[in-house]
């Protein structure tokens, strides 16, 4: 019995303090590091927060070096896609096809991107045009847990937490992390999102909940309250945070609401420079 | 000679270029689009896999930094994913230095054991010390697709090691 125990106690701190030549720090070490690490982040201390923001800045801009190759090939993931769906596939195969004998990929790409800024251009209001930023979506890496995207404006052009994120006046999240150079936006389906809203003849108040999937749910509604397929929601704006008015989806009889901005395809925002009147994080 | 000798140092860093790639890059592996329940946490794999067959691959140096720069890609408080592969590598070197030699069947019993440590201590962290909410289903569809594909990912590695480093295992 006391030889086992010795085995164990042998191979458990082997495993815990061995160091080798290419394992120069103990997991142990690093476990200590990671965890001071940890709860300096959460707790929030000025030099951490700072030097969270120089990071993020830096490791988004790799991050989007790094991708770069997804970006030159968006066809690929279309195209495991369209396994599951050969009459899409076909269809997208001769749109391809269309495209590639007038353009090359260059400078599809660059019309793409000047033909998106222009339609953002068109959409947003001119008038009030000094207060919104044009942002172009650096990471939108999708994530079982967080739906939220990166975009490459920060507190550099007046972003602050909580502004809120329109695509053709659609809104589309929140800004929930600032970086001096880039942001991250919390996405309407988001677990964490929760955004008043109203929608139908009587105005009916509720809260537009994301649940982590593609579509978020009305909840805190009326009782008995019965959904109809179609019907515009909009910000209530009752947070202080969101314009009033804002479109965001059409609901669903299930009682989802099908955004009018597909989350999954992000490539330029607009933030509102609307300061919030609370402070909600 | 030379050139072999960097072609093979190349062919051994791949699992680590692999990790760090998707921990850095925008390629993910929750293909919602698809199957909306479907995520996996593919990091793990690599980490539990060529921390038991090749050690010396894989430093735990790098594996921190790897999980670092995914919580700051993923936007999770810092050092959280550092921690869970570590404890991915603990349990790894316990296991192979307790076994003389491994089997898919109980490789893949190990990293259920791993598996559910790690992602006990990572969400058990953002439940308790962070604000960020977290679908509890989606934590269980995450860890069983991990889990269900790890030995598919086993062969794949393993295929890649006989190929390209070496058939011997640690």
């Amino acid at each position: 019995m006391s030889v086992s125990r010795d085995d164990f106690s042998i191979a458990f701190r082997s495993a815990l303090l061995q160091r080798g030549a290419t394992q120069k720090f103990s997991i142990f070490s690093l476990i200590i590091v990671a965890l001071v690490v940890f709860f300096l982040d959460v707790y929030g201390f000025t030099v951490v927060k700072t030097a969270r923001s120089f990071i993020n800045d830096v490791v988004y801009r790799v991050t989007y070096l790094a991708s770069t190759p997804t970006r030159l090939f968006p066809g690929i993931n279309q195209g495991i896609a369209s396994h599951f769906n050969l009459k899409k596939e076909n269809e997208e195969l001769r749109q391809v096809i269309e495209r590639y004998k007038s353009l090359d990929l260059n400078l599809e790409y660059i019309s793409n991107e000047n033909k998106n800024l222009k339609k953002v251009l068109d959409t947003e209001d001119v008038k009030s045009v000094s207060n919104i930023v044009l942002a172009k979506v650096l990471v939108d890496r999708n994530s079982p847990f967080l739906k939220s995207i990166i975009i490459n404006k920060g507190s550099k052009e007046g972003i602050i937490k909580g502004m809120p994120v329109t695509q053709n006046k659609y809104l589309v999240g929140r800004i929930v992390e600032t970086n001096y150079l880039s942001s991250r936006v919390l996405l309407l389906n988001d677990l964490n999102s929760r955004i008043p809203v109203t929608f139908d003849e009587k105005s009916t108040q509720a809260i537009l909940t994301g649940g982590g999937t593609r579509k978020p749910t009305l909840s805190y509604l009326p009782e008995d309250y019965e959904f109809e397929d179609g019907i515009t929601v909009f910000a209530s704006g009752k947070d202080g945070i969101f314009s009033a008015g804002t479109p965001i989806g059409k609901t669903k009889y299930t009682g989802e609401v099908e955004l009018f901005v597909d989350p999954n395809q992000l490539s330029f925002v607009t933030v509102n420079l609307i300061k919030p009147s609370k402070e909600i994080f | 000679m030379a050139k072999v000798n960097i072609i093979n140092k190349l062919f051994a860093a791949g699992p680590l270029i692999l990790l760090y790639y998707l921990s850095i890059s925008e390629i993910d592996t929750n293909l919602e689009k698809l199957i909306e329940v479907f995520s996996i946490n593919l990091q793990i794999i690599i980490i539990y896999f060529w921390i038991i067959k090749r050690p010396n691959l894989m430093g735990t140096g790098h594996i921190f930094l790897a999980g670092l720069i995914n919580d700051v890609v993923m936007g999770f408080p810092l050092g959280i994913s550092s921690l869970s592969y570590l404890v991915v590598c603990f349990v790894g070197n316990y296991v192979r230095n307790k076994s003389v030699n491994t089997t898919i069947a109980s490789d893949w019993f190990t990293f259920l054991i791993a598996l559910l440590f790690a992602n006990l201590l990572f969400f058990t962290l953002l439940n308790n010390f962070s604000e960020v909410a977290i679908s509890y289903a989606k934590i269980g569809y995450n860890t069983f697709f991990t889990l269900f594909l790890f030995p598919v990912f086993w062969l794949m590695f393993n295929l890649y090691q006989i190929s390209f480093i070496g058939a011997q295992d640690a």
